[in-house]
C-alpha cells in the first residue's frame, strides 16, 4: 500500500545542512497496522508527512497504492491525499469556530458531494467514534479524548485506505489513550485500513502489527 | 464551500464586526461619492438647452443712469439700436441680472390645479432674449412685442416646470388663482443648464420685459459674431460707457461664467474625492492586515486544510471568499440604508441614480475587497502544511 525506497530528507539553511531521514526503505501493506517509534527529533514525523504526501524527500521515491508521487501537481496531490489518506494529530488540529459535524465534514468540502451526503456521513463517522450525542458541540466544549474521537471522526469520513496518524494518544492520559487505541484497532481489524501510527508509547506499539524503530533519521533493523 | 464559508464567518461574527463595520462604513462613502458622480454625469450628458458660445453680458451699474422709466426707455432703445448696427452683433435683449451661470437668481412660484411648483427660476427679457441665448422651443412660440398688450400674461416655461405642474397640453394654460395675476403658457422651451453642466435645470418661466420693469433691465445679453476679438470688445465697451455716463460698465462672457461655474462643482466634488480616497486607502490598509494577521493566527487550519485534500489554490481562494462574505455581510447592511433614499426620496433624486451607485458602490467594494485579499490568499497558499501542522 505504501512504499518508501531509499528516502532521503535534508533540510537545508543558509548555514545548516540537517540530514532528518536517511535512506529509508519501507513497505506497509494493505491492512497493516505499523507503529513507529524512536526518541524525539529521530525523524519519525517527517516519514510520516512524506507518507502523506505533506513533503517532499530530497532523494528516493513514495509509492502510494503503486503510484509514483514526485511528479503529481499540487491540485493531483491533494485530491490523492483526500480520496486515500485520513490525517490523526497529537493536537487534533479541529477548528473551533465550527461544530463537530461541520469539522467532520471538512474533507467531504473538497470532493464533490451534496450537503445532505455529507452531513449523513459525517454523522455515521461520528456515532461511530461514539460521538453521535455531540454533534452540535464545539470542540472547545469538548475533553480531551472526545476531541481526539472527533479528529478520528474527520479522518474516516471520506473512507480512506490509509490512516497516519501522529501520536495520536500523546496528549491524553492511559485511560482514554486506550480508549483511542481501541478505536483504531477496530478501524484497521473491521474496515481493513491501513493504519501508520508515530508513537513514544511502547504498550500501544505492541498492540499494532508491526513495529518500526527509528534513530538518528535511520531505520533501526 | 459557500455555506461553509458563510458558517464559518457567522460563527466568528464577534471578532469580525470591526472588520464589517469599518466595510459597511466604506460602502456608505462610496455609495455617497457614486450617486453625486452619476448625478453629475447624468446631468453632464444632458443637453444644454441653450447656446453659450459668443454671447457677452454687458452689466450697467444704474447709479448714472436716469431714475425716470421713459428716458430710461429711449436710452435703451437708443443703445441696443447703436449696436445692432455693428456687424459683429447679430442679437440684442436687455434682461435682468440673473444672466446664466451668475450668482443671481430671481425666483417665483407656479400653481396649476392643485399643483403648486416653488423655486422657479424667473427670466425677463425682450422679444429677442430666447435668440440670443439660443433657446429651442420645444411646443408653441416664443414672445412677440403684442404680448406685452394681452389679458393674461404671457409666459413661457421648460420641461421641468411642465413635468413639475403635470400639464398634459402646456401651451394655451391659464395659470394662477382668478384672484392673483394670471399667466399663460404659450411657449415651451428644452431644459437650459443655467446652473452649469453638472446641476440639473430646475423649473424655469420666461416673462417679456414691459415699461415697468425697464428699470431692473440693467444687463444686456450680446449675441455676437466668432469674429468678434478684444478689440471688437473695447469698442462696445466705450460705446456703452458713453451712452451710460457714470455708470460701472462691465463685460463677461457666458463661456467664461459657464466654466467658473462648473469649478464651483467640481472642486468641492474632486476634494471629496480625495478624501473618501484617503478613508478608503485606509480601510484597504487595515483590511489587508487584518487578513494578514488573521493567516499568521490560523498556519494550523490552513495546514489542516491541506493535509485533508485543499490544494494550493483552493486554500487561497478559500482566504478571499472569506473576506468576500465579509464583505457581503456589510453590503446587506449598507445596502438596507442606500434603499431608503430612493424610496424617501431623499435628496429628490430620481431612483435611477441611486439604484446605479448602489450597484457601482457594490462592485466597488467587492473589487477593492478581492484586491485587499488576492496577496493574503497568496501567502496563505504558500505556507507549507508539515511546517504548519508542526508548529501547532
Amino acid at each position: 500500500m505504501i512504499q518508501l525506497n531509499n528516502i532521503e530528507k535534508v533540510y537545508r539553511t543558509d548555514t545548516i545542512e540537517t540530514l532528518a531521514l536517511n535512506n529509508i526503505s519501507l513497505h506497509v501493506e494493505k491492512g497493516e497496522f505499523l507503529s513507529i517509534m524512536g526518541p524525539s527529533g529521530c525523524g519519525k514525523s517527517t516519514l510520516l508527512n512524506l507518507m502523506g504526501l505533506l513533503d517532499m524527500p530530497s532523494r528516493g521515491d513514495v509509492l502510494i497504492d503503486r503510484q509514483t508521487t514526485q511528479q503529481m501537481p499540487d491540485a493531483q496531490l491533494a485530491h490523492f491525499r483526500n480520496s486515500k489518506i485520513g490525517f490523526i494529530f497529537q493536537s487534533y488540529h479541529l477548528i473551533n469556530d465550527l461544530q463537530v459535524l461541520d469539522n467532520v465534514e471538512l474533507p467531504l468540502l473538497y470532493r464533490k458531494s451534496t450537503a445532505k451526503e455529507r452531513k449523513e456521513r459525517a454523522t455515521e463517522a461520528l456515532i461511530k467514534v461514539g460521538l453521535g450525542n455531540r454533534i452540535k458541540h464545539f470542540p472547545t466544549q469538548l475533553s480531551g479524548g472526545q476531541r481526539q474521537r472527533v479528529a478520528i471522526a474527520r479522518a474516516i469520513v471520506g473512507r480512506p485506505e490509509i490512516i497516519l496518524a501522529d501520536e495520536p494518544t500523546g496528549n491524553l492520559d492511559s485511560a482514554m489513550g486506550d480508549e483511542i487505541m481501541n478505536i483504531l484497532l477496530e478501524l484497521n481489524r473491521v474496515d481493513g485500513t491501513t493504519i501508520v501510527m508515530v508513537t513514544h508509547d511502547a504498550n500501544m506499539a505492541q498492540r499494532t502489527h508491526r513495529l518500526v524503530r527509528l534513530f538518528d533519521g535511520s531505520q533501526v533493523l | 464551500m459557500l455555506r461553509h464559508l458563510f458558517k464559518l464567518i457567522w460563527n466568528k461574527k464577534k471578532e469580525n464586526f470591526l472588520l464589517i463595520s469599518e466595510i459597511f462604513i466604506s460602502f456608505i462613502v462610496t455609495f455617497a461619492v457614486f450617486t453625486l458622480l452619476v448625478n453629475f454625469y447624468r446631468n453632464y450628458k444632458k443637453p444644454a438647452g441653450m447656446t453659450y458660445e459668443n454671447v457677452w453680458t454687458v452689466n450697467i451699474g444704474s447709479t448714472g443712469l436716469s431714475k425716470n422709466k421713459d428716458s430710461l426707455l429711449l436710452v435703451h432703445e437708443n443703445l441696443k439700436n447703436a449696436l445692432l448696427s455693428l456687424p459683429q452683433i447679430k442679437a440684442v435683449s436687455y434682461t435682468g441680472n440673473n444672466t446664466p451661470f451668475s450668482n443671481s437668481s430671481t425666483m417665483s412660484g407656479l400653481s396649476y390645479l392643485h399643483h403648486d411648483v416653488s423655486r422657479v427660476d424667473m427670466y425677463r427679457g425682450e422679444t429677442s432674449y430666447g435668440k440670443v441665448l439660443g433657446l429651442k422651443l420645444v411646443s408653441g412660440r416664443w414672445f412677440e412685442n403684442q404680448d406685452r398688450a394681452v389679458k393674461y400674461s404671457p409666459i413661457v416655461i421648460n420641461q421641468v416646470a411642465v413635468e413639475k405642474l403635470m400639464i398634459k397640453n402646456p401651451v394655451g394654460t391659464v395659470l394662477g388663482n382668478k384672484n392673483e395675476n394670471q399667466l399663460k403658457i404659450i411657449g415651451v422651451v428644452e431644459d437650459m443648464k443655467d446652473k452649469g453642466d453638472f446641476l440639473a435645470p430646475g423649473p424655469k418661466m420666461y416673462t417679456i420685459s414691459d415699461t415697468g420693469s425697464v428699470a431692473y433691465m440693467s444687463t444686456i445679453l450680446l449675441k455676437v459674431s466668432p469674429d468678434a476679438d478684444a478689440n471688437f470688445e473695447s469698442k462696445v465697451y466705450k460705446l456703452i460707457a458713453n451712452s451710460s455716463k457714470g455708470s460701472n460698465v462691465e463685460i463677461g462672457h457666458l463661456t467664461e461664467a459657464r466654466r467658473k461655474k462648473n469649478l464651483e462643482v467640481l472642486i468641492p466634488m474632486i476634494i471629496l474625492m480625495i478624501i473618501s480616497s484617503f478613508l478608503i486607502f485606509n480601510v484597504a490598509l487595515g483590511l489587508f492586515g487584518v487578513l494578514w494577521y488573521n493567516i499568521s493566527k490560523r498556519r494550523g487550519e490552513i495546514g489542516l486544510r491541506r493535509a485533508i485534500g485543499a490544494s494550493a489554490f483552493s486554500v487561497s481562494s478559500q482566504l478571499v471568499g472569506e473576506a468576500l462574505v465579509l464583505a457581503t455581510f456589510s453590503l446587506i447592511i449598507g445596502s438596507f440604508f442606500a434603499i431608503q433614499f430612493p424610496l424617501l426620496h431623499v435628496f429628490d433624486l430620481p431612483a435611477p441614480i441611486y439604484l446605479t451607485s448602489l450597484f457601482l458602490s457594490i462592485v466597488f467594494i467587492y473589487l477593492l475587497v478581492i484586491f485587499c485579499a488576492l496577496y493574503p490568499g497568496k501567502h496563505a497558499a504558500s505556507i507549507h502544511p508539515a511546517v504548519a501542522l508542526h508548529e501547532d
